[in-house]
């Protein structure tokens, strides 16, 4: 008579171990990868579960998604009329309109910077490695607010430093030297 | 089966020997890549062959089939309509993601034609590529129409004209892959971001003026992953062997995102 088998399905096939080991071929992970900072195994082809469940997408983040989206672009729609009136202007701009010049920046700078951390040092591959970059990329956008203090508050403000690239004033100790 | 293939092989033979006199075969060399999975350890390695292009039809996938019956039947590859409707034959020739089926064969035989499967895929054997997660992702869209009521007279869910054009250019994707394995994000990310493929197709049904499950939809994409690793590289408009625009149907989502 018949003997019962065991339910084979397709989905279940993936899974079971093979008499000849096959695999996949694939592009060297060390070409994809960056090469000192330890990686988490990965599973083949990017399947999880079995190949009839759908893919599951990340939980919904408070500021992913298009939240992150409308600050992007307020950050860069921002940056657009101030670079072009300090380009037309021939003065330095005011303290506020360069503060908020740079400030915006920098806000978009952290928001590109945090785009290629989520590209390239994702959770998925570097685990807590992920973090650390976002961390550092925290601290240095810090940093960088607080040069934006210092720069509005004793100097010329962005607008100033970047004309110093072309017009500086002579150093103090060379004007000395001249005068003498 | 074994008949029709005959009568279709005497059919061709006919036609080329339809031609007066015979001439001087022009072979063309077809580099195509090759990687066993019975023997894993060796490497993948690129195979020439030679076919003459005189009794070869004109496009790539007619190559392909000859090179498999007349030279090499272990050359794997995925054919099925041979017109352009079904996807299964996509795979990068001479540098571009394209369906093998729609591209044609440049006709100087002094030049090589190199062919790999999709790139950045996991490769089954030779020219076949795992699709699976690519599946799964197609899934979790849920592409099919949901609805929360139905019209009172218990009859169809119609549509108005200027709704439905609104799909054109969206409807006619087969799924092929070949956008999304030309995307960097995509080669990068696979696991996470889905693709310019099957956010067209998500577009497809948050556009869908019968479609009633848009927010659930829009709600799925929002986080930092499955959409916005779009960079607007626009890679999969200028690869999409349909002529489609993966890159605006991506972009009308984060509109939609964006102001609903």
């Amino acid at each position: 008579m018949f003997v019962k088998s065991r339910p084979f399905s397709v989905s279940a096939a993936r899974f079971i171990t093979p008499t000849i080991s096959r695999s996949f071929q694939t592009t060297a992970k060390r070409s994809l990868t960056i090469p000192f900072l330890p990686v988490l195994p990965q599973k083949p082809g990017g399947v999880m579960g079995t190949p009839n469940d759908p893919y599951t997408p990340p939980a919904v983040h408070k500021f992913e998604g298009s939240i992150h989206w409308w600050i992007e672009k307020t950050f860069a729609v921002t940056t657009l009329p101030l670079v072009t009136a300090a380009t037309l202007s021939s003065g330095p701009l005011s303290t506020v309109s360069d503060s908020i010049l740079s400030v915006a920046l920098l806000g978009y700078c952290y928001m590109e910077f945090q785009s290629c951390i989520a590209d390239y040092i994702t959770a998925r591959v570097y685990g807590k490695w992920h973090n650390y970059a976002m961390y550092l990329l925290g601290a240095g956008s810090l940093v960088s607010l607080f040069g934006i203090y210092k720069l509005e508050t004793e100097n010329d403000g962005i607008t100033g430093l970047v004309r110093g690239l072309w017009k500086a004033d002579t150093p103090k100790p060379v004007q000395d030297e001249v005068k003498k | 089966m074994m008949s029709m293939r005959t009568v279709l092989t005497r059919r061709t033979l006919a036609t080329v020997a339809g031609k007066a006199t015979p001439v001087a075969p022009r072979l063309k060399t077809f580099k195509i890549y090759r990687w066993n999975p019975d023997k894993p350890a060796e490497k993948p390695k690129l195979e020439d062959y030679q076919v003459d292009l005189n009794e070869c039809g004109p496009m790539v996938l007619d190559a392909l089939i000859k090179i498999k019956d007349e030279q090499d039947p272990t050359l794997t590859f995925r054919r099925s309509c041979r017109e352009g409707i079904c996807g299964s034959c996509a795979m990068n020739i001479g540098g571009r993601n394209t369906l093998a089926c729609l591209c044609k064969i440049d006709q100087n035989e002094s030049k090589n034609l190199k062919i790999y499967p999709l790139p950045h895929m996991y490769i089954v054997r030779d020219l076949v590529p795992d699709l699976t997660n690519f599946y799964q992702q197609y899934k979790s869209i849920k592409p099919f129409l949901q609805r929360k009521s139905y019209p009172e007279d218990g009859k169809e869910v119609l549509q108005s004209i200027e709704d439905r054009k609104k799909l054109d250019g969206l409807y006619e994707c087969i799924l092929c892959a070949c956008c999304s394995t030309s995307c960097p994000s995509y080669w990068w990310n696979q696991e996470e971001y889905l693709g310019p493929s099957v956010l067209l197709q998500a577009f497809r049904w948050l556009i869908d003026s019968r479609d009633q499950a848009g927010d659930e939809r829009r709600q799925m994409l929002q986080n930092s992953m499955s959409l916005y690793r779009c960079h607007t590289i626009m890679n999969c408009t200028k690869t999409c062997p349909k002529g489609l625009n993966p890159g605006k149907a991506i972009a009308e989502i984060k509109k939609q995102m964006a102001f609903t």
